[in-house]
């Protein structure tokens, strides 16, 4: 990866949801050549049989502004501005039966104590079962997990982030999963109507080896990487209309305008990782695509990319970008934006937030962050998606049957829709105790701040909707605005959704061409290294893993 | 004539042999009981040695098996010497080496003698106060993260830092040294120098300590100077500690560092920031392939006690004790 996928990009990556009905992908997860469990193949028919029906919600919950129907059966989030005022209560009873389960899960923050936790006491006591967290931290998880599977201690609900599977030989690992087939496949699901409202493209991505294993956690209608945004305020007073940007030429005479480097201003952050809809190459997870004359190519192959860094680097060599982003300093851009030190970044969507806004006005009170609108060097935008969720819970395969369902009624409870009852006690807690709402919307009490951070949420969660951060609401009108023309041109790339292991001898191959890329992108080398390294990564088995995907292509389809 | 007395010994040559033995372990007994108190308070010392240093040492195997988690030590299967001959195949490797021993260099000739200069320069400065004063400013950097430590240097010698600006505000042309891969070696000693210098001081101030007042009065007695004081007095005091350092840090010529390269690998590029650590960590680690990485740690490790070994050998042929004699 060119970066590795922290909190902050995959927060970009999550949100934006609805139902997709996928036309007909073909799932395969194939197993590692070092440890072989052998290529689990699906079939169109088989697939059928697997994705559990979609029903869609009938709560009668009505966001603000509806979500917007995109092409190839993506679409935006729905929008709540406030909270419905009487929510519903979509389940009926208590789902659970007294049982007790440990669950890991991964937390970017501060770890909340769990002894007089009023906030899992009370989601406990709605659940009717007593689910123990077992937060753990999120940038060290992808070390705490090998651990957990090779001394066999899985706990009986585990998440694990998609950007954390590769390190797992995944096939594998899944085996030490429940099979969620039997419960969930086809009509079973409607015994949980809240998970019979997940898109199929939410559960699509949730099967390996032909089987169903694991629930989908943030996912959205149209997921994908991020995009270019500018302080629209620095734009107005520079006298610069961002719609007049559509072209990469555009793009960079803006480097000049904007550079005024004695006053410690620079145009651009590093934008490498979001030029990929500009240039047409994909982005992580996505590799591969596939070209005009039907041959399959990995993104170090694609033309654009040579064309991004080529761009990205005549910037550097002009100065137009922050020396701080030349030197990798990847962790402070945020401050950098929110700071004018830099007029153009790239992010993920979850960067453009209330709480975004919130940081951004605290240094400079006419701070508005704004997208600018897809386009693309040849003239014909596109933007490529990646796969609905970006993180995943499984139960233990060592669960009984009857401790299986509980579990899944449990997480039927937990994937309540926004606007339900449910829904403010998972994400909330207890009115007065751990939120209020403030302004139509809920906020959280001190006390709140204390105890509540995403634990449950990170088991499953409903259809991502975008909402409101107490007094931002024009931020969130301008991101669905935003959001509803972007999903115009949503495209499924190579492979889409298809859970695919490669084999583990090629895992290293892409660091030298990763480091050749920041070499290039940062100006300190020529493009030749950055092609030179490519050869490189060809013979060396860059080849060899394109015949691997010819054969899945030629066995499965490519899932688009 | 006198005759000469046939001496037959008293006891039996065999019976000899076990009186002796037997008085050994009666001496041994005894000195245990006396030292009874000193060897128990080392217990706790080598246990942790045992736990952290020497059980995690099977995990070596790692490096001649195909490790993989899920089959664990017991059940991966072995590859002899086939990792290592990978490793040695990858130029990737060879180039992490070269800049490891190269920065090593750099740093044993830059950096190792300041500590020893500072610690003679605090020791001339009378005012106690001024003293205490001053080490306790010098040796603070030894507690910052090296995160910290090199955000703060981004801060002052950065692009965008308060140099640089101060720089373009009058007109002058900036300093390129945080980015710049062919003077990365002479930042990182520099870095280095900052936090590290201070700590280091503490075991030649000791050492200075020990040096007896009294060689100093009679030395000017005699009308030596200042310089020829340090010369022939104070060099040759700390002689044996320095000789002691030296043998350790050429015994660590292969740890560089990680931390401070990791963080500033993007900053600077593979070519100049990769050493023998970030290797491991990149390949080995990072990918799950944990024989690689063991491979080149072991590899470290086997080099670095050839190395320490060889250099006590040479210490002790300068007449000095080094890291342990005999």
């Amino acid at each position: 990866m060119s970066q590795p996928l922290d909190r902050r990009r995959f927060l970009g990556m999550a949100g934006l949801g609805a139902v997709a009905v996928a036309g007909g992908a073909l799932i395969a997860g194939c197993g590692d050549a070092k440890t072989s469990s052998g290529p689990g193949t699906t079939n169109k028919d088989q697939l059928q049989l697997l994705l559990p029906a979609y029903v869609a919600a009938a709560t009668g919950i009505k966001p603000d502004i509806p979500s917007v129907q995109g092409t190839n059966g993506f679409f935006s989030d729905a929008v709540f501005l406030s909270y419905p005022a009487n929510p519903v209560t979509t389940s009926t009873g208590v789902p659970g039966k007294g049982g007790s389960y440990t669950a890991t899960t991964p937390l970017w923050g501060a770890i909340p104590s769990s002894s007089g936790n009023a906030y899992y006491d009370a989601v406990n006591k709605a659940l009717g079962a007593t689910i123990k967290l077992q937060p753990a931290d999120g940038s060290n998880y992808d070390k705490v997990l090998p651990t957990l599977f090779a001394g066999d201690k899985l706990p009986d609900w585990i998440q694990i982030p998609s950007w954390n599977m590769g390190l797992l030989g995944f096939a594998d690992a899944v085996n030490k999963f429940a099979d969620l087939g039997p419960y969930l496949s086809g009509d079973a699901v409607k015994a949980y109507p809240n998970l019979a409202a997940v898109p199929t493209a939410a559960w699509q991505c949730c099967i390996w080896n032909g089987k169903l294993y694991g629930l989908p956690v943030y996912y959205g209608g149209a997921t994908f990487n991020g995009m270019l945004m500018y302080r629209k305020d620095i734009f107005d007073k520079e006298g610069i209309n961002a719609d007049e940007i559509n072209t990469p030429d555009a793009l960079a005479a803006l480097g000049k305008q904007l550079t005024n480097a004695a006053a410690g201003r620079w145009a651009f952050d590093d934008l490498y990782g979001y030029l990929n809809n500009v240039f047409k190459f994909p982005a992580d997870p996505n590799r591969w695509i596939i070209d005009s004359s039907g041959k399959i190519l990995h993104r170090y192959e694609t033309p654009g990319i040579v064309e991004a860094l080529t761009w990205q680097q005549s910037m550097a060599k002009a100065g137009y970008i922050h020396p701080d982003a030349l030197a990798d300093k990847s962790q402070d851009a945020k401050q950098r934006f929110w700071s004018g030190k830099v007029v153009v970044t790239g992010d993920g969507a979850g960067a453009w937030a209330g709480d975004d806004a919130k940081s951004g006005q605290a240094a400079n009170p006419t701070y508005n962050r704004q997208a600018f609108k897809i386009f693309a060097a040849d003239g014909k935008p596109e933007v490529l998606m990646n796969p609905s969720a970006g993180m995943y819970s499984f139960l233990n395969a060592k669960l009984s049957a009857d401790q299986v369902k509980e579990c899944l009624a449990v997480a039927n409870y937990l994937a309540a829709p926004y606007g339900s009852a449910e829904w403010l006690t998972v994400n909330y807690g207890t009115a007065g105790t751990d939120y209020t709402i403030v302004g139509g919307n809920p906020v959280l009490t001190e006390r709140g701040n204390k105890e509540v951070a995403t634990t449950y949420q990170f088991l499953i969660t409903p259809l991502t909707s975008t909402t409101v951060k107490a007094g931002f609401t024009q931020v969130t009108k301008d991101y669905a605005a935003w959001q509803g023309e972007m999903v115009k041109y949503a495209v499924k790339p190579a492979f889409y959704g298809m859970n695919i292991t490669e084999p583990a001898q090629y895992a290293k191959l892409t660091q030298p061409v990763e480091d050749a890329i920041k070499d290039v992108r940062y100006g300190r080398k020529p493009i030749s290294a950055f092609q030179d390294a490519v050869k490189t990564w060809q013979s060396q088995g860059g080849n060899a893993l394109r015949a691997f995907y010819e054969d899945i292509r030629q066995k499965y389809g490519t899932g688009q | 004539m006198t005759a000469i007395p046939e001496t037959t010994p008293a006891v039996p040559v065999a019976a000899e042999h076990d009186a002796a033995r037997t008085r050994r372990r009666a001496e041994r007994r005894r000195r245990l009981r006396r030292d009874r108190a000193l060897l128990i308070m080392t217990v706790p010392a080598v246990l942790l040695l045992v736990v952290f240093n020497y059980v995690p040492m099977f995990g070596a195997a790692t490096a001649f098996q195909n490790y993989s988690i899920y089959a664990g030590f017991m059940h991966s299967p072995w590859v002899g010497l086939e990792t290592f001959r990978q490793l040695f195949a990858d130029p990737l490797f060879w180039g992490a080496l070269e800049n490891t021993v190269v920065l090593s260099l750099v740093q044993l000739v830059l950096f190792f003698p300041v500590p020893i200069a500072l610690a003679v320069l605090l020791n001339s400065i009378m005012s106690g106060k001024v003293r205490t004063i001053v080490q306790s400013v010098v040796y603070l950097p030894h507690f910052f993260s090296w995160v910290l430590a090199v955000t703060i240097f981004q801060e002052m010698l950065g692009g965008a830092g308060a140099l640089n600006t101060a720089l373009r505000q009058h007109g002058l042309a900036t300093w390129n040294i945080m980015t710049d891969p062919g003077t990365f070696k002479y930042l990182i000693t520099s870095q280095v120098v900052w936090k590290e210098a201070g700590w280091g001081i503490i075991v030649f101030l000791a050492a200075l300590a020990a040096i007896d007042q009294n060689l100093y009065e009679a030395a000017a007695a005699d009308g030596a100077g200042r310089w020829r004081r340090m010369w022939h007095i104070t060099l040759p005091g700390i002689r044996g500690v320095v000789v002691l350092m030296l043998v350790l840090r050429l015994g660590n010529v292969l740890t560089v560092g990680f931390e401070q390269m990791l963080i500033q690998r993007g900053a600077v590029g593979r070519d100049a920031a990769e050493v023998l650590d970030t290797y491991a960590y990149y390949y080995g680690v990072v990918n799950a392939n944990f024989s690689l990485g063991a491979a080149a740690s072991l590899f470290k490790g086997v080099f670095s006690l050839i190395v320490i070994l060889a250099a006590n050998k040479i210490a002790h042929l300068a007449g000095e004790d080094g890291l342990y004699r005999r």
